[in-house]
């Protein structure tokens, strides 16, 4: 089936019920990428977040809130409800999370930082990971295919599902 | 063999075109403190160009005259000789920085995106940090990775042989300096001393990794560094060397870096450096989600 292909910038979702659409984003450095995926229903959507906690900047959280993994991933898991996801269904996967050469310093671990904020979100919330690619120094890039459901994860070069 | 691959890449560097000739006449005449601004519009005026590209950033929002500049000459006055100079040197880079740059893998537009946003998030630093305000630190920004354009060829060419090292721990920069003799920051460097930059811009270029090397230290290249290290680790430029670069400790303390700051920075800059990009180039990027027919 003819669809769209969709390029999630950062601080973006794409949600979309269309078979034939692709979600793309480019370029996860210390950002997450989470897809999710109801194989029934046909309804996926992928989230590009940058950091943490929304509380360094509320008014940016309330123009944006795929900026932040607080504001943006309960957000994100709500329309996809509403375009007609069921949560017992859903396929969740997440890559990124990647940090820069540290020598112990964990100021620059905002990829870390993340990672955490997202799994105690997860856990609270009672949601599992089928499949996660995250920390290390690598740049990774992330498709989900609407109608097979099948995520493909990048990174220098080489592409594998995952 | 790293030996001749220097003399390759500084001989690639002495090949390159110049600055164009407009903007580099306009660049000296601005240098002249007792220019006025009838002469830069003079100067200008000969490259349609030119005018339209600075007129059209002059009068975005980011450098704050929305709609409101309808000439050089009021460029010059309202913006000031250091606005007018960044921008001159921004509309003047914008074509060579727009291509795409191999062994980094960054496709056509990014390391363009990443100069921008570096010179986005040196500013919102400066401002975050309430430092003195930097003349330069937008211009420095712009540059500082100028060097990937020459060097990415060599990358490409021995990626395996760098990436091997910098697996191991070694910063990726270090990891050019082994492989090649030579690394992008002092490639950077070279390239803006051959096209008679000011020596603070070189410096910049050619220390931006690794700002505690350089006696007496300095706040520009601090945040520089500082800069350079938000926008990649939020995917602003980022190659497939990933996040192999370190951050230089003696920055970080100087600069007083808190891990609320890169945030902050961050996100103004992911807001901020759509609206400049488009500014220079209408067509660059879209703010919105874009959408390509399969």
């Amino acid at each position: 089936m003819e669809g769209v292909k969709y390029i999630v910038g950062v601080a973006d979702m794409k949600i979309s019920n269309v078979p034939g659409d692709v979600i793309v984003t480019h370029a996860l450095g210390s950002c997450l990428g989470i897809t999710i995926h109801d194989p029934v229903a046909q309804v996926g959507g992928l989230l590009h977040v940058m950091m943490p906690y929304s509380s360094i900047d509320r008014a940016k959280a309330e123009a944006n809130p795929w900026m932040f993994v607080d504001t943006g991933l309960s957000k994100f898991f709500l329309e996809a409800y509403a375009a007609g996801a069921v949560k017992g269904r859903l396929q969740v996967k997440v890559a990124g999370g990647a940090n820069v050469q540290s020598n112990g310093d964990d100021r620059f671990a905002i990829g870390t930082r993340n990672h955490i904020v997202l799994r105690k979100m997860f856990l609270q919330n009672n949601i599992l990971i089928a499949a996660e690619d995250v920390g290390g120094t690598a740049a990774r890039t992330l498709c989900l295919e609407i109608g097979s459901g099948r995520v493909l994860l990048g990174s220098r070069g080489v592409e594998r599902e995952f | 063999m790293s030996e001749a691959v220097t003399h390759a890449v500084l001989a690639k560097i002495r090949s390159l075109p110049s600055v164009p000739g407009t903007a580099a006449n306009v660049l000296r005449l601005l240098r002249n403190p007792r220019m006025d601004a009838l002469r830069i519009e003079r100067a200008v005026r000969y490259d349609p160009g030119l005018t339209a590209n600075i007129l059209k950033l002059s009068n975005s929002a980011y450098f704050g005259y929305r709609g409101t500049i309808a000439s050089i000459r009021q460029a010059v006055v309202r913006l000031g000789w250091n606005r007018m100079y960044q921008l001159i040197i921004a509309t003047s880079i914008h074509g060579v920085m727009e291509e795409p740059v191999p062994g980094y893998e960054l496709p056509r537009g990014e390391l363009w995106r990443h100069s921008i946003g570096v010179a986005v998030a040196a500013e919102a630093l400066v401002r975050e940090l309430k430092l003195p305000p930097s003349e330069e630190a937008f211009t420095a920004a712009l540059l500082h990775d100028v060097g990937k354009l020459v060097l990415g060829v060599f990358v490409a060419a021995d990626f395996d042989a760098i990436q091997d090292l910098a697996a191991q721990g070694m910063s990726f920069e270090e990891a050019e300096r082994r492989v090649l003799g030579i690394d992008h920051c002092e490639a950077g460097g070279r390239i803006l001393q051959s096209w008679f930059f000011p020596p603070v811009l070189v410096s910049a270029a050619r220390s931006h990794h690794e700002p505690d090397s350089v006696e007496p230290t300095s706040a520009l290249l601090d945040i520089v560094h500082v800069a350079d290290m938000i926008c990649l680790m939020f995917g602003m430029g980022l190659g497939q060397e990933g996040l192999q670069y370190r951050p230089a400790e003696g920055a970080l303390t100087r600069l007083r870096i808190e891990s609320i700051h890169l945030e902050r920075v961050g996100s103004r800059v992911v807001s901020e450096v759509d609206e400049v990009m488009n500014a220079l180039n209408p067509n660059a990027v879209e703010t919105e989600t874009s959408e390509e027919k399969e």
